[in-house]
């Protein structure tokens, strides 16, 4: 009879199944965020609504965080053995999270805004949190969204999946098979997060949304693009000169974090530069690829 | 009616659903512990309500005698006190 650590004993961590260190990982965000006083809300994956969607799977923990408490969360994550590895610029094209990594609980993206629900992300988060409710996660109560309000949110989180059947599977489960209770429910949420936009991918009437600024983010989202749209649309998306200028220098940068999380490895200078000269090379292979593809439909 | 024990204030637990296996981990920092077999049933009998006669059901599911086990499992949860993973409720403990 004896416990024993995973930390000390890389077999007894390798037993320990996924769910179980991804609930521990939202536990232990939960216990930070009381620590420091942050507002933090889990999101999607363990903390989702089991009903909603059974057997949906995951392999890390979402949680949004009040945006004002941001850096303190962060901060304190990372005295408490949380290692960032993706900075919210390189994260994603909505540059909505960070990536950070404990070695006994796995991965953790913490959110800034959630992609699609408005007006600002504060604004959103308070609208989430006014109606919370908690769920026990590793053992620890939990702040996670109302239930219809996490339908909404899994919708707008399918509505930037393109193809994954992950996401068409969810879309399925929550809305196409939804009686007209439940979407009543769901687009109150949608509504009460002005997340229009986002939600037009799901009924089919994004192209209604064309002079929107994010229309092209959710566009390439949705249905795909080659690296120079994407970066076309998050310049377009960007609030004010400032912010444009940011993101488009941010285009030709070299995500070094992303790097390293791939290779698995601290990369060397000539990695670094030989992924920052491959990059504006394959943005414009994929672009002459695009546009080989699409002349035809242009002469139509 | 409580348990003979209660989980520490800083760890989070989660059980197979089996009950086969607990899960423990320090919170927020970890580490991240595991408790199989005996050592799980220990677990769950000192940690579930009522405290009155828990070594009594540990014993009764290993097939032994309550003084067979006694020694063993005090240890165990010595170790496990040691480690602030279990606190006691005031309820029924080893002696009691």
């Amino acid at each position: 009879m004896a416990t024993h650590e995973t930390s000390e004993a890389t077999d007894a961590a390798a037993s320990v199944p996924l769910e179980v260190r991804i609930g521990f990982a939202h536990a232990s965000a939960q216990r930070v965020a009381d620590r420091c006083g942050a507002d933090v809300l889990h999101v999607k994956g363990a903390a989702l609504d089991p009903d909603l969607v059974p057997g949906r799977s995951y392999s890390d923990a979402d949680v949004l965080v009040r945006p004002r408490h941001l850096q303190v969360l962060m901060d304190e994550l990372q005295t408490c053995g949380w290692e960032l590895i993706n900075t919210f610029a390189f994260g994603s094209s909505f540059e909505h999270s960070a990536t950070l990594r404990h070695k006994d609980f796995g991965l953790l993206d913490l959110h800034r805004v959630f992609p699609g629900a408005g007006p600002t992300a504060a604004t959103a988060f308070e609208t989430l949190w006014a109606e919370h409710t908690t769920t026990v996660l590793g053992g620890v109560d939990c702040a996670v969204p109302s239930r219809h309000a996490q339908v909404a949110l899994l919708l707008l989180h399918a509505a930037r999946g393109g193809s994954d059947p992950k996401a068409a599977h969810d879309v399925q489960s929550v809305w196409t098979s939804a009686d007209d209770e439940q979407r009543a429910q769901a687009l109150d949420w949608v509504d009460r997060l002005d997340a229009d936009l986002a939600f037009s991918v799901i009924t089919g009437t994004l192209d209604d949304h064309r002079d929107h600024p994010a229309y092209d983010l959710w566009r390439v989202a949705a249905r795909g693009g080659t690296r120079l749209e994407e970066w076309r649309a998050r310049v377009r998306a960007a609030q004010g000169l400032r912010a444009k200028l940011a993101v488009a220098g941010r285009a030709v940068l070299v995500n070094v974090e992303h790097l390293t999380l791939v290779r698995g490895r601290p990369v060397t200078r000539r990695e670094v530069a030989a992924e920052f000269f491959a990059r504006p090379a394959r943005g414009l292979r994929e672009q002459v690829a695009g546009r080989r593809h699409s002349v035809p439909s242009e002469r139509r | 009616m409580s348990a003979a024990y209660v989980p520490g204030p800083d760890v989070g637990v989660t059980v197979s659903p089996d009950g086969s296996t607990v899960y423990l981990a320090h919170l927020p920092e970890g580490p991240l512990l595991v408790l199989d077999g005996v050592a799980a049933l220990v677990w769950v009998e000192a940690t579930t309500a009522p405290a009155a006669g828990w070594l009594e059901r540990v014993a009764a599911t290993v097939s032994r005698s309550a003084g067979d086990i006694a020694a063993d499992v005090d240890t165990f949860v010595r170790d496990l006190r040691a480690r602030r993973l279990l606190e006691e409720t005031g309820g029924e403990d080893l002696d009691g």
